[in-house]
């Protein structure tokens, strides 16, 4: 709607002055020279800033503005820019070497992948104790141990190489001028290259001295050896002309020579005629004693005088026999009887340290005719030549001030030997070539680096027949350099360890390449020892060491050290060799004394299951002499002899690391050089917490392990009797478990179907297998407290069984009631039968956890193989619930990040996170995990077989588990390949599948355990 | 009241249901059509009086019920039958038919999802229900306890309604 | 029309008018909350808060912060979820059966019964979801197309079976507890006065005007609706049992389970209503509609169903000893004798012995013994879900995997935590909704007012 009012813009306006005016009609009070500038070409051409000149200024601050928003993350990797032939990147390289950490012994291939070792497989067949024991496999994570030194100290401050040498030239110089002495301590020496260092040494200085230690000492046995035989080694044993074994608590199947005792043994062990019956005579429960036909209890002091006994007997010779319970005396009496039938073809072994057993062995052997049969002295075994003796004598020496330069090379005397700290303080010089600052080395002036075996040259002889080599394969971590280059330089000697090696093996006139592909070479035995004489010589002094035997004086309790995963302690920091639980007691991340029931019970120690199921046990103190132990756990373990304690020795590490540091109790320190010895036990305040990963201990009388003497076996070749299969009352009859079925099938008789087949004969629980697949898939390690929780990650785990005084049987002629029945059921006996069943995904056909995954996260695939999608996984957890077996395992944390692993886990840790397998992913926190038969394998294998262009053939590899297993007890393949060894087990007549009234259908199987009894 | 609008009403209230139930019949009687009767709660009976037809809504549901059961079947054979069979514990998952009795729980819950959901859908739709909408009832005591007829406005309808116990008329 | 005789207890006590009805169901919603709701409210807001702090410690570390381990893959997490499902129940039955049984004495109740159901299905369905290892990848148990291209759910399994089950046990009783909420919230919009209030019941109502036809359709669909809910309710617990029964588990593997449950279910279920009545009924003083004679059917009701349970106990005791397989009569064995033997048997007394007593009048009209026993019986429940889930896994087949549970404060921290937030919910519901069914209530006022069924003759007949 039109208006006419009118907006004054001002009182100008009103007034209509000129101003007002002239603002109406331009509005613009001074006019912008716009056209003058742009128009203007002249000026625009010379301004400064041209346009091209702003759009450059535009781009660069973009540009700038964009790299500053994002910061690139700086990666330090080298391109292959030429590639070595050696080495394809996503393939792995083997190294055949020997693998050594001051304890054991191995020939042994080592896994590479992109030039990190990553795995440690079996050596060759033929190498002296090829094989991996559970420390071999862990051996790999030792390398990427963060707590090894990385750079020469001196008095505690980091300095370099020349200066330690520089310091080393002038000490010795001095204790030559000084007329003191110069020591070297090493642990066995037996390799050729050092040994002829060290004897360049002895000829160089005068005052040189040499000492060789071993954490368990075993230097009286080898006295007794060296009088007999005149070699300073142990015998050779040879299960294959023996039926029978009596060890006299010598733990053969978990010692120095371990992988090749089992394998040997496990050979023998096949059932059938002439199958080698094994008797153990021990006061702990060791891995030998678990797989024993037949277990005697005894006290290590009356060893001495069994043996002397036993020697009586068989020889009908009168030896002075000390005091012999009854019940020793009348086992004795058979076992007498046994050897005797089975002269020449039998083995009398003993453990321990002491001279007399050792020679009564000897001489109850020599009896037998056994040496030069089944105990070799031809073919020496030199991996233990410690002297205790010569140690003593430069102790002495040390404390009397008159040792001047000491230098220890992998020795860590002041940790395994009481007194030798204090010693050290009147040494002048002292340096440690070591790989950490151990108890020794933090004590010496200077410690330096020594590489780890992985990263260095050496040879060995650990047997007269065969001549080891290690060989590099990475380059060394850290600033490190060998002891033979460093002791070298003393005389004058400039050779790198590897000209040290290529000289020896010159030496013995074999093919330095040939020598170096197979990791050793065997030369020809150069023992002149005879049998005869050391028979006769042993025999001879037969009652000399009875007398001694019999001075051996007992108590009411003795102590007998042994050797858990752990073993001496050189590889106290490896997780993995702790989160292993024990074979015997199943408990982990610990030390204890083994007690048996009576004894707590006499004592007062008492071992009490939680709320939550986890295992507390008392703490006592233990006296030696003039030694004490204090917080001792005490475990109550079924088998142990009355009056006897059990406790492992490489615990309770005050300077190896953040794993082992702290963790049990150091038992060495109870100074018991012979390896047992009266102690005096007071239960003291304060309970313990054990990380106990079984708390069921025997079967409750159902069809686990099935288990049948060798006579029932013989008697039925079939099995009908003693491996009876379920059966189940269809509407077509009477059926088997598989043909029980509701569903027509998923056809697996077409291309691959993997199987496995585990013989429970074979097993003998070390435990080898389990830390081979953690580290081979990436298994986290969770530390002490999840494994009390019962949340253990193993893919694979041991279970152990008791057997139990009652049985059904015998519920029935008491006529028990159920509830009586099963609570005497779950008590172990007093001295019960073990068994061992390593068990990981069955990879059931009618699988209960794929069912019951609502998004489909597990799943079969055609080749029999139970799938895990980790990626798919949401973490419901009702697959394990619903898993019969158990072997599913969840993520409970992020092991990853999570701080309450970063003590343990390497995964966390930057150099432990080298060892990670790049075949297999690592799980993400909430996804559940298990066994996948190492998938990655069987697809690389399948590859292989494809870029070959042939069918895949049994055995072309196999699982990790499979590999690590010295005795061979697993096998795995295809069973649709005719003939191929899995098939071959799946149909002898010892196979079962585990629980298979449920109708999982596994594809695993176990064989049924035969044990050498009437 | 959009429907008001057009043809006038009258509008009754009372005070008890069985006083509406005999209004109502005897105003049928009278000839005059009741349009519309609001009232507190159901009164039995009353749709009878009014003469309206039987609801089908019941028959509605059962169809939907049937379209949530074909659904099940058909996510159940697509997705584990026909998609990606995959061996799940030894399941014959070749056919449906053969895995059939794994999926009877969600043929099941799925027939009972669509027939409730879309029946009371439809209910809501066909009565004009949804969020926010305007109140139907023209007096707000009609929800409480009150009842209303309401009856095109006529010649003797007042009177009519008067017969049958109004407490209250108006005419809108 | 029709009365019922007055020998029947009259179910609506007082003079009561259809106003009297109105206002008495307006009066929480109209006037300000009773100083007992805050205390009560404040309460459980603090529990639900520490519930809230435990999810979310879970969520943030992993489930390891549970006491959970490698055999005993669920426990607390699992026994809640059954236990809250089962209290949900009761809800579906009394409005659902009863409706379709014509029970009158329902309608006093049923309205919070069914709240209880939704608020007690809403804490079930928590424990599915945070129990998972990855609850962010939660949304894959549903079948929904993906970039994986086939990538689908397994429908064989039972926990997919429970998904579908109670989300259509959760949005069915949802809608027909609004369809029925719809005429009583129309009834306090167009009593209120506060203009914020009307706004809002206006929009809750759905501009719901009582016509003839939609009463018609209304009745209809409520008992269609009534009619699909109870075979639900039904196939609910009965899914959930199957999560169970389906494995292989003894003591796990159980065709019992299916009724064994829904009994179950319906007897915790009663009890919860119970408790929360007979606060409610204190609280906002509607002792004319929830009346003794409601709680003595309900006393009943849950005697008979805690008999059942009973019967299921010793039957699956008779059967494991029947079947002469030994897993099976070892767990049972173990249940009553081994480590777990005091929560058997305080789940034998809670659910097997308590609800005897409601075989005495005195005792089932008694209303601190009814409330009492009420709790005790939620209490056995829960062991009864306790000794299922766990007692059953901690030792299975092999003796080697044997273990124990012991709880940590945060399972017992969430566990709280859901009985806060459920009691949150319900307090909120009591002050904002109308609490009992005032349309359908009416219409039984005549047949069963007491003062109604006074001025009729005394021989009643019509």
């Amino acid at each position: 709607m039109a208006t006419d009012k009118v907006y004054w813009k001002g009182f100008d306006q009103l007034a209509n002055s000129e101003v007002s005016q002239r603002m109406a009609q331009n509005e613009f009070a001074t006019e912008i020279p716009m056209e003058q500038f742009l128009g203007d070409d002249k000026l625009m051409g010379n301004a400064q800033t041209s346009r091209r000149d702003f759009l450059k200024y535009l781009g660069f601050s973009t540009a700038a503005a964009t790299l500053a928003a994002c910061e690139s993350p700086i990666v330090e990797s080298i391109p292959y820019v030429v590639k070595p032939d050696s080495l394809t990147p996503g393939m792995p390289t083997y190294y055949a070497s020997a693998y050594t950490d001051g304890q054991d012994f191995a020939s042994v291939l080592v896994k590479t992948r992109e030039g990190r070792p990553i795995k440690i497989e079996p050596g060759d067949e033929g190498r002296f104790n090829r094989g991996t024991n559970g420390r071999a496999q862990a051996s790999v994570l030792s390398l990427y141990d963060s707590a090894r030194l990385r750079q020469p100290v001196k008095a505690g401050v980091e300095t370099d190489w020349s200066t330690i040498e520089g310091d080393l030239k002038e000490a010795v110089a001095a204790s030559v001028t000084s007329g003191k002495q110069f020591v070297l301590v090493t642990g066995s020496v037996f390799s050729p290259s050092f040994k002829s260092l060290i004897a360049s040494l002895r000829q160089n200085y005068n005052n040189f001295n040499h000492v060789e230690i071993d954490a368990v000492s075993s230097s009286e046995v080898l006295d007794v050896w060296e009088a007999l035989t005149g070699a300073r080694a142990l015998p050779t044993v040879d299960f294959a002309g023996a039926d029978l074994v009596v060890s006299f608590g010598e733990d053969f199947l978990n010692g120095s020579t371990a992988q090749q005792m089992s394998k040997a043994f496990a050979d023998r062990r096949k059932p059938g005629q002439g199958m080698l019956r094994h008797i153990q005579v021990e006061s702990n429960l060791s891995l030998s004693g678990a797989n024993a036909d037949k277990r005697i209890k005894i006290k290590p002091s009356e060893v001495g005088s069994a043996l002397a006994y036993v020697y009586n007997k068989v020889s009908g010779s009168n030896l002075t026999v000390g005091a012999l319970s009854a019940a020793v005396q009348s086992a004795m009496d058979t076992v007498s009887k046994e050897l005797v039938a089975a002269k020449g073809r039998s083995i009398v072994m003993v453990g321990g340290n002491s001279g007399a057993n050792a020679h009564l062995a000897a001489a109850v052997n020599a009896a037998l005719g056994n040496l030069g049969t089944t105990l070799r002295v031809d073919q020496p075994i030199f991996i233990r030549s410690g002297n205790d003796r010569s140690l003593a004598n430069t102790m002495a020496d040390m404390k009397a001030g008159s040792v001047g330069t000491m230098v220890l090379v992998g020795a860590n005397p002041a940790y395994v030997r009481p007194g030798f700290a204090e010693a050290m303080a009147k040494v002048d010089y002292s340096l440690s070539l070591t790989d950490r600052l151990d108890e020794t080395a933090s004590l010496c002036g200077a410690a330096a680096p020594v590489p780890h075996y992985l990263e260095s040259w050496a040879d060995f002889m650990p047997i007269s027949t065969e001549l080891a080599v290690s060989q590099p394969t990475i380059r060394p971590l850290f600033n490190s350099k060998p002891a033979i280059e460093v002791l070298g330089s003393l005389v004058g000697e400039t050779k790198s360890a590897k000209d040290w090696v290529k000289a020896t093996v010159a030496a013995k006139g074999l093919s330095w390449s040939q020598t170096l592909h197979d990791g050793g070479a065997t030369v020809s035995a150069s023992s002149s020892a005879s049998a005869s004489e050391a028979a006769t010589r042993a025999m001879a002094g037969a009652s000399e060491a009875a007398k001694t035997a019999t001075k051996m004086q007992g108590g009411d309790f003795e102590l007998a050290l042994y050797q858990k995963t752990v073993g001496a302690g050189n590889q106290s920091n490896n997780p993995w060799l702790h989160e292993l639980p024990d074979p015997i007691s199943r408990a982990a991340w610990d030390n204890y004394i083994t007690v048996s029931a009576k004894d707590a019970l006499a004592l007062g120690i008492v071992n009490e299951t939680q709320s939550d199921g986890a295992l507390n046990g008392s703490l006592v103190t233990l006296k030696a002499g003039d030694y004490t132990l204090e917080n001792v756990p005490a475990l109550i373990q079924p088998g142990q002899a009355q009056g006897t304690f059990g406790l492992a020795v490489g615990y309770g590490r005050t300077s190896a690391g953040r794993v082992a540091d702290g963790l049990g109790v150091n038992a060495y320190a109870l100074n018991l050089p012979q390896g047992s010895g009266v102690v005096s036990i007071t239960v003291q305040e304060g309970e313990h917490e054990f990380a106990s990963t079984q708390l069921g201990n025997t079967m409750m009388g159902r069809k686990i392990v099935n288990e049948v003497t060798l006579a029932d076996y013989m008697a039925d070749q079939s099995g009908q009797s003693w491996n009876e299969k379920p059966t189940f009352h269809t509407m077509d009859g009477t059926v088997s478990a598989n043909d029980a079925n509701l569903w027509t099938n998923h056809d697996h008789e077409t291309m691959h179907m993997w199987n496995m087949s585990i013989d429970l004969n074979s097993c003998t629980g070390c435990g080898a297998c389990v830390i081979a697949c953690h580290l081979e898939n990436n298994v986290p390690v969770v530390g002490k407290q999840e494994i009390r929780n019962f949340r253990d990650m193993h893919w694979l785990r041991i279970d152990r069984y008791y057997s139990s005084d009652m049985s059904k049987d015998r519920a029935d002629e008491e006529n028990l009631g159920g509830i009586d029945m099963y609570a005497a059921m779950e008590v172990p006996g007093e001295s019960p039968d073990v068994v061992f069943q390593p068990v990981m995904c069955q990879h059931c056909n009618h699988a209960p956890c794929e069912t019951v995954c609502p998004v489909g996260a597990t799943v079969h695939s055609r080749e029999g193989l139970n799938h895990m999608a980790y990626n798919r996984c949401i973490g419901t957890r009702y697959c394990a619930n619903n898993c019969p077996y158990k072997v599913r395992r969840f993520n409970w944390f992020n092991y990853q990040k999570n701080e309450r692993f970063t003590s343990v886990n390497p995964a966390q840790d930057d150099y432990g996170r080298m060892v990670l397998n790049p075949d297999v992913t690592v799980r993400s926190r909430g996804v559940m995990e298990k066994c996948t038969m190492c998938i990655q394998r069987i697809q690389y294998g399948k590859l292989e077989a494809k870029k070959a262009g042939e069918p895949l053939a049994d055995g072309a590899f196999t699982t990790a588990c499979a590999q690590a297993c010295d005795t061979g007890a697993i096998t795995f393949g295809d069973v649709n390949t005719a003939g191929s060894r899995v098939q071959v087990a799946k149909n002898d007549a010892r196979s079962y599948h585990l629980l298979e009234e449920v109708g999982t259908q596994p594809s695993v199987f176990y064989q049924t355990k035969v044990r050498n009894r009437a | 009241m959009a429907h008001t609008e057009h043809t006038p009403v009258v509008r009754a209230l009372y005070l008890d249901d069985d006083v509406v139930l005999d209004a109502v019949k005897n105003l049928r009687g009278k000839g005059i059509k009741v349009k519309e009767v609001y009232s507190p709660f159901p009164i039995h009976g009353l749709d009878k009086a009014m003469g309206l037809k039987e609801t089908r809504i019941a028959m509605a549901a059962f169809m939907y019920g049937l379209i949530g059961l074909t659904v099940a079947i058909l996510i159940t054979s697509y997705m584990m039958n026909i998609d990606w069979p995959q061996n799940i514990g030894g399941k014959p998952s070749m056919t449906w038919g053969m895995n059939m009795p794994a999926f009877v729980p969600i043929m099941f819950e799925l027939t009972v999802f669509f027939a409730a959901h879309l029946m009371v859908w439809t209910f809501m739709i066909i009565n004009k229900l949804y969020p926010g909408a305007a109140p139907q009832n023209p007096d707000p005591r009609t929800t409480d306890h009150h009842f209303m007829i309401e009856v095109a406005a006529g010649e003797g309808v007042v009177d009519a309604l008067k017969e049958t116990g109004a407490i209250e008329i108006a005419e809108a | 029309m029709h009365y019922e005789s007055n020998v029947r207890e009259p179910l609506i006590l007082g003079d009561k008018s259809y106003k009297d009805i109105t206002v008495d169901v307006a009066r929480p919603v109209e006037t300000a909350a009773p100083k007992a709701w805050w205390i009560v409210f404040s309460i459980s807001l603090v529990m639900f808060l520490w519930g809230v702090g435990c999810i979310m410690y879970t969520i943030g570390t992993g489930i390891g912060v549970w006491g959970l381990n490698k055999t005993v893959g669920w426990a607390w997490d699992i026994t809640n979820f059954v236990w809250w499902v089962g209290i949900g129940h009761a809800g579906t039955l009394i409005s659902a059966v009863l409706l379709l049984f014509r029970q009158k004495w329902r309608m006093a109740i049923n309205r919070s019964a069914e709240a209880m159901t939704i608020f007690s299905v809403i804490q079930a369905g928590l424990f599915p979801l945070i129990h998972m290892g990855r609850i962010w990848m939660a949304y894959w148990v549903f079948p929904f197309p993906n970039q994986y291209g086939s990538l689908w759910v397994n429908f064989n399994s039972p926990l997919l079976w429970d998904v579908f089950a109670i989300s259509t046990y959760l949005t069915v009783s949802t809608v027909f507890w609004y369809t029925g909420l719809i005429p009583d919230f129309a009834m306090i919009r167009d009593r209120a006065i506060n203009p914020v209030q009307k706004h809002i019941y206006r929009i809750l109502s759905f501009g719901w005007g009582g016509k003839a036809k939609a009463w018609q359709r209304f009745e209809e669909v409520s008992l269609v609706l009534a009619g699909l809910a109870t075979p639900l309710v039904l196939s609910v617990h009965t899914i959930v049992s199957m999560d169970f029964a389906t494995s292989i588990i003894p003591g796990w593997h159980t065709t019992i389970f299916p009724p064994y449950f829904v009994a179950g279910a319906i007897f915790s279920g009663f009890a919860m209503v119970q408790t929360l009545l007979l606060i409610v009924r204190k609280i906002f003083k509607m002792e004319d509609y929830i009346t003794i004679q409601h709680i003595e059917m309900m006393n009943i009701v849950i005697m008979v169903t805690g008999s059942i349970v009973g019967v299921a106990y010793i039957t699956e005791l008779f059967i494991a000893w029947y079947s002469g397989v030994e897993y099976e009569q070892y767990a049972f064995l173990n249940r009553a004798t081994g480590p777990y033997w005091w929560a058997y048997w305080s789940m034998m007394t809670c659910n097997v012995f308590s609800p005897q007593f409601m075989w005495f009048k005195k005792l089932r009209t008694n209303l601190i013994f009814t409330f009492l026993i009420s709790i005790v019986v939620n209490i056995g429940m829960w062991f009864e879900r306790f000794v299922i889930i766990v007692t059953s896994l901690h030792r299975d087949y092999l003796p080697s995997s044997w273990s124990m549970f012991s709880p940590t404060f945060v399972d017992i921290g969430i566990f709280i935590g859901t009985i806060g937030f459920f009691f949150v919910l319900f307090l909120l519901y009591a002050r904002t909704f109308p609490v009992i069914a005032q349309a359908e209530l009416k219409t039984i006022l005549k047949s069963s007012g007491e003062s109604q069924k006074k001025h009729h003759d005394p021989h009643g007949a019509h």
